[in-house]
């Protein structure tokens, strides 16, 4: 950065961000160790008896374990479709470009509500409801310009004489793709499957109208129990997330490095 | 391949002729010639997949042309626009759809504003830790959920909650800072914000920076090299990101209903009162429909003015 | 033997428990030789928190001990099961719950659209006040639990001069802001149609009475929620009064804030919830669920069922829990059902879109 008034602007903003960002996330870690009834901020004494309660309930490690079957699911359906049409959408000449990506936004612009419904009429008449997997595939379709944006910025950026200099060196289709094109997505692929993963395991509204209690998932049985009455086991719960998200941030850091979230090549 | 009589053994590696069989196998399924037809083959995969969507909007296009029997809760034999007629005179439905158009350009102006210096800052910032941790603030509230954190405004913005109390220390207020509309609006803008800066952040860093410095050199100050060089070079991440964000907030449904204290509507209320409270699912089947095509046209728009940015796609040779 | 009795051993270990109340109504050698084979569960819905804390523990659990028949809930909302369960009968599919927690409005609904089975063949509803029949449908396509009053709830410290009397109490300007009914006005209709000096009989034809008190309310700005926003707001401080169910302001008394509740001149909203059991359930799966029901209506599972709710119930002779007795939430004689103002489900069920919208139309202005 150059100026010094360009500096105080950007990181007073900046800051501010943070401060939006983090402010929620801190209160609810705080709450979740309260020793009272009630989620408050500042907590009222400090006690674990929350982490406890979850820790024993039985139904809540089931829907646990489903969300990721989801996560999981909706990963394996969105990451090559998704990369496939990022790479069809930045490295081919297609006509009617502008009513693709109306149709391609079709996930943002109908509401969830709207596309919840939908799905369990659709999904009901090919009676696959009443599976864990369908609500992966449910998420995959509704997040689904997430991972084609982010494979396409990236791919947007990657020079197309690569490609065409491996062809020239007699690298056949398949080679190009896997030695130039792939790698050269990969960041957006990351990215996008990324947010895709984190996106399943936090989906209610669909994945309400799609599971039943034999299917819940996590996110769905926590909005349920936040329409009676919102506790602090819930805060817990949201605390358990948090962990798990630092460590696979922490993992992804050690793995491939943080900034590959940045790196356009 | 040919084989050579004194090295007869000699084979290539395994590797290779996998390779090698696979782009036969290619040749055979996908010959070049249908080379042009490749995009569209790749593409394919994600338009089947949207494609259950609108297998689902299909059956709601269908329930709108009924009107619900409030005798038997069933919808009617016979087809009509009444629906859309309910809807097209109801003074309600103008006003919830205006509030939803005006939230989600508030939110669009608003994350965008945040999001450019946080993306700047992340790809220019020379210290690694400060981009980790910067990374860190934007990951972590995606993994509480929409509701979780909606939760968390409540507290830190409520009568007695935390910025009260800061008021209260300099001897002002407590002032009612939740349910109104600058409240959704905040509760949008927090939850759009990651979003924003992942789409912004690498069309930034497509931009040299020596671009910047000559500028500079050339005597331009920092708004006018932002302005004249940063911003139009950013132009497809900020399109792409303004659409995301459109979308995503004209259609949201949790932060007015959390946020809002239950006189501050979208149309994705609307549409939830119909399928849910009052069991009209024609009525609402037609609001989902406006909604998405007011939705699509303002992409429309957006595509048509300015480019479909980083979602796209194919403006690049 | 362990604890897990089979149903046989139980019958024979008398019919003094609580399992002679399901069974009693049916012939035994019917029971013995027709009993349908029991499946491994049956699916509950319910609302979450207290409410189902306390079904599990007077119809849930005791059910389970009897039949050996496990009981998971369901916790999705009333409403928003609803398009599911009318969803599976339309598309032919088994529903996804065996028995549902509803409020008779919106069983009314489904039982009007046919998906309901009759339950008129309960054995235990002989011994039921005319609380659990619908009003307004032919038999027991939904059989109603217990009632429950929209109250006017305040913190006692926000009313230094003493209780509101009155529903126009709200119009105070010292409420500006602080006050909140629920989004859909239910509720607050009936009652605002006798504060805006309207008569009870010309519900549904002429309500422009309550729409003026609906006017003058809206200039209070009050907030506008569901079950779940009125505890969290008197728990943060955000409002004096509403007008809510008594098991609202119960679970935020029980939470430690001071509250209080009244119903005042004009009278408050009675209304009941139920039980129903859905179509498309195989064969036994019916039996056993409607064998729930059942159970749900004898004294015992109601007398603990609705202490954990602070509501009466229908069946005569239960004692109300402590802290309710005479309170005006807990209405048991006549006297109590004066102020209680009592539509039936049909009028409501086919008018209540209307209302909604009309409220909406005020209060989105």
């Amino acid at each position: 950065m150059i100026s010094a008034t360009q500096r105080r602007v950007f990181w007073g903003l900046v800051w501010f961000s943070i401060l939006v960002l983090s402010l929620p996330t801190i209160i609810v870690l705080g709450a979740s160790v309260t020793s009272g009834n009630m989620i408050a901020f500042p907590p009222e004494g400090f006690s674990l008896k929350w982490y406890e309660k979850i820790a024993l309930a039985r139904d809540i490690r089931g829907a646990f374990g489903r969300s990721l079957i989801v996560a999981f699911v909706c990963l394996v359906i969105s990451v090559p479709v998704g990369t496939f049409a990022g790479i069809a959408l930045t490295r081919y000449r297609l006509r009617f470009t502008s009513l693709i990506q109306i149709y391609l936004l079709l996930p943002f612009t109908i509401p969830l509500i709207g596309s919840g419904i939908g799905m369990m009429l659709v999904f009901g008449n090919w009676g696959i409801l009443g599976h864990v997997w369908p609500v992966g595939l449910a998420c995959a379709v509704i997040n689904l310009p997430f991972i084609i944006w982010s494979v396409s910025s990236s791919a947007a950026v990657l020079d197309s004489d690569l490609e065409l200099a491996a062809a020239n060196c007699g690298a056949g289709r398949i080679e190009t793709f896997l030695h130039v094109t792939l790698p050269g997505v990969m960041p957006g692929v990351i990215t996008g499957g990324l947010l895709m993963f984190v996106l399943a395991m936090t989906e209610f509204l669909v994945s309400l109208l799609l599971t039943d209690a034999r299917t819940v998932t996590l996110p769905v049985q926590i909005y349920n129990n936040i329409r009676s009455i919102i506790t602090p086991d819930l805060a817990a719960i949201s605390s358990v997330f948090v962990v798990v998200a630092l460590i696979a941030v922490w993992l992804l850091d050690k793995l491939v490095g943080l900034e590959i979230f940045l790196k356009s090549k | 391949m040919t084989t050579d009589p004194d090295n007869s053994d000699f084979r290539y590696p395994l590797r290779w002729r996998l390779m090698d069989g696979a782009e036969r196998l290619l040749e055979i399924v996908w010959p070049r010639r249908f080379g042009r037809f490749t995009g569209w083959l790749l593409l394919l995969p994600a338009l089947l997949l949207v494609g259950i969507l609108v297998l689902g909007l299909w059956q709601m296009a269908e329930s709108s042309l009924h009107v619900l029997d409030r005798n038997t809760f069933l919808p009617s034999e016979e087809y009509t626009l009444s629906n859309y007629g309910t809807i097209w005179q109801s003074a309600t439905y103008f006003k919830v759809i205006w509030r939803s158009v005006q939230g989600a350009v508030w939110t669009v102006v608003f994350t965008l504003l945040l999001a450019f210096p946080f993306a700047y800052v992340l790809v220019r910032t020379p210290r690694a830790w400060v981009r980790k941790l910067l990374l860190i603030a934007l990951f972590l509230p995606f993994f509480i959920g929409q509701v979780v954190r909606a939760y968390g405004i409540l507290i830190v913005l409520g009568t007695s909650g935390a910025v009260n109390d800061v008021f209260g220390l300099i001897g002002v207020g407590p002032y009612r800072l939740l349910f109104n509309f600058p409240a959704v609006v905040f509760g949008l803008v927090q939850y759009m914000l990651p979003f924003a800066v992942l789409m912004l952040a690498p069309a930034l860093t497509s931009i040299p920076q020596e671009t910047e410095t000559a500028a500079s050199s050339l005597g331009a100050n920092w708004l006018r090299s932002m302005r004249h060089v940063v911003l139009p070079m950013a132009k497809p991440g900020i399109v792409g990101a303004s659409l995301v964000v459109m979308t995503l907030s004209l259609t949201d449904f949790a932060m007015p209903a959390m946020l809002g204290g239950g006189s501050q509507d979208f149309i994705a209320n609307a549409i939830y009162d119909q399928f849910f409270r009052t069991a009209d699912q024609g009525l609402g089947s037609a609001l989902a429909l406006l909604l998405v095509a007011l939705g699509s046209v303002l992409v429309a728009v957006i595509i048509g003015l300015f480019g479909a940015g980083t979602l796209g796609m194919g403006e690049k040779k | 033997m362990s604890k897990k009795l089979t149903r046989r051993t139980m019958l024979q270990a008398g019919m003094a428990t609580s399992g002679a109340a399901l069974l009693s109504g049916l012939p035994a050698s019917r029971l013995f030789a027709q009993e349908p084979e029991k499946p491994k569960e049956i699916i509950v819905r319910a609302w979450g928190g207290e409410w189902v804390e306390a079904l599990k523990k007077g119809v849930s659990d005791p059910f389970t001990a009897m039949t050996g028949i496990a009981v998971r809930h369901d916790l999705t909302e009333d409403n928003e099961i609803q398009p599911k369960l009318w969803a599976a009968v339309a598309q032919k599919r088994m529903p996804p719950i065996h028995v549902n927690w509803d409020t008779t409005t919106n069983a009314t609904k489904s039982a009007l659209r046919g998906v309901t089975e009759d339950l008129s063949d309960l054995s235990n509803l002989k011994n039921t006040t005319e609380l659990a029949k619908p009003v307004g449908l032919d038999g027991y396509p939904i059989v109603n639990t217990y009632g429950y009053v929209y109250v006017l709830a305040y913190r006692p410290e926000a009313f230094p001069d003493g209780a509101p009397t009155s529903w126009k109490d709200l119009l105070n300007p010292k409420l500006k802001g602080r006050i909140a009914l629920y989004n859909d006005g239910i509720g607050f209709h009936f009652p605002a149609q006798v504060a805006g000096g309207g008569k009870l009989s010309d519900i549904p034809d002429n309500m422009e009475a309550c729409w003026d008190f609906v006017r003058q309310i809206k200039a209070q700005e009050p907030l506008l929620g569901e079950d779940p926003d009125f505890t969290n707001w008197f728990q943060n401080g955000e409002i004096d009064a509403a007008c809510t169910i008594s098991t609202n302001a119960l679970a935020a008394k029980k939470n430690g804030i001071d509250l209080a509740w009244t119903v005042p001149v004009e009278g408050c909203k009675f209304d009941t919830d139920g039980l129903w059991v859905p179509k498309g359930l195989p064969e036994n799966e019916l039996y056993w669920a409607k064998q729930y029901v059942n159970f749900a209506l004898t004294k015992e599972a109601q007398q603990v069922w609705l202490d954990g709710l602070g509501l009466p119930g229908v069946v005569p002779g239960l004692t109300p829990p402590a802290g309710l007795e005479a309170d005006p939430s807990y209405p048991t004689t006549p006297e109590d059902f004066e102020h209680l103002i009592r539509i039936s489900a049909k009028v409501q069920v086919q008018n209540e879109s209307d209302w909604f919208a009309r409220f909406k139309e005020i209060m989105q202005g």
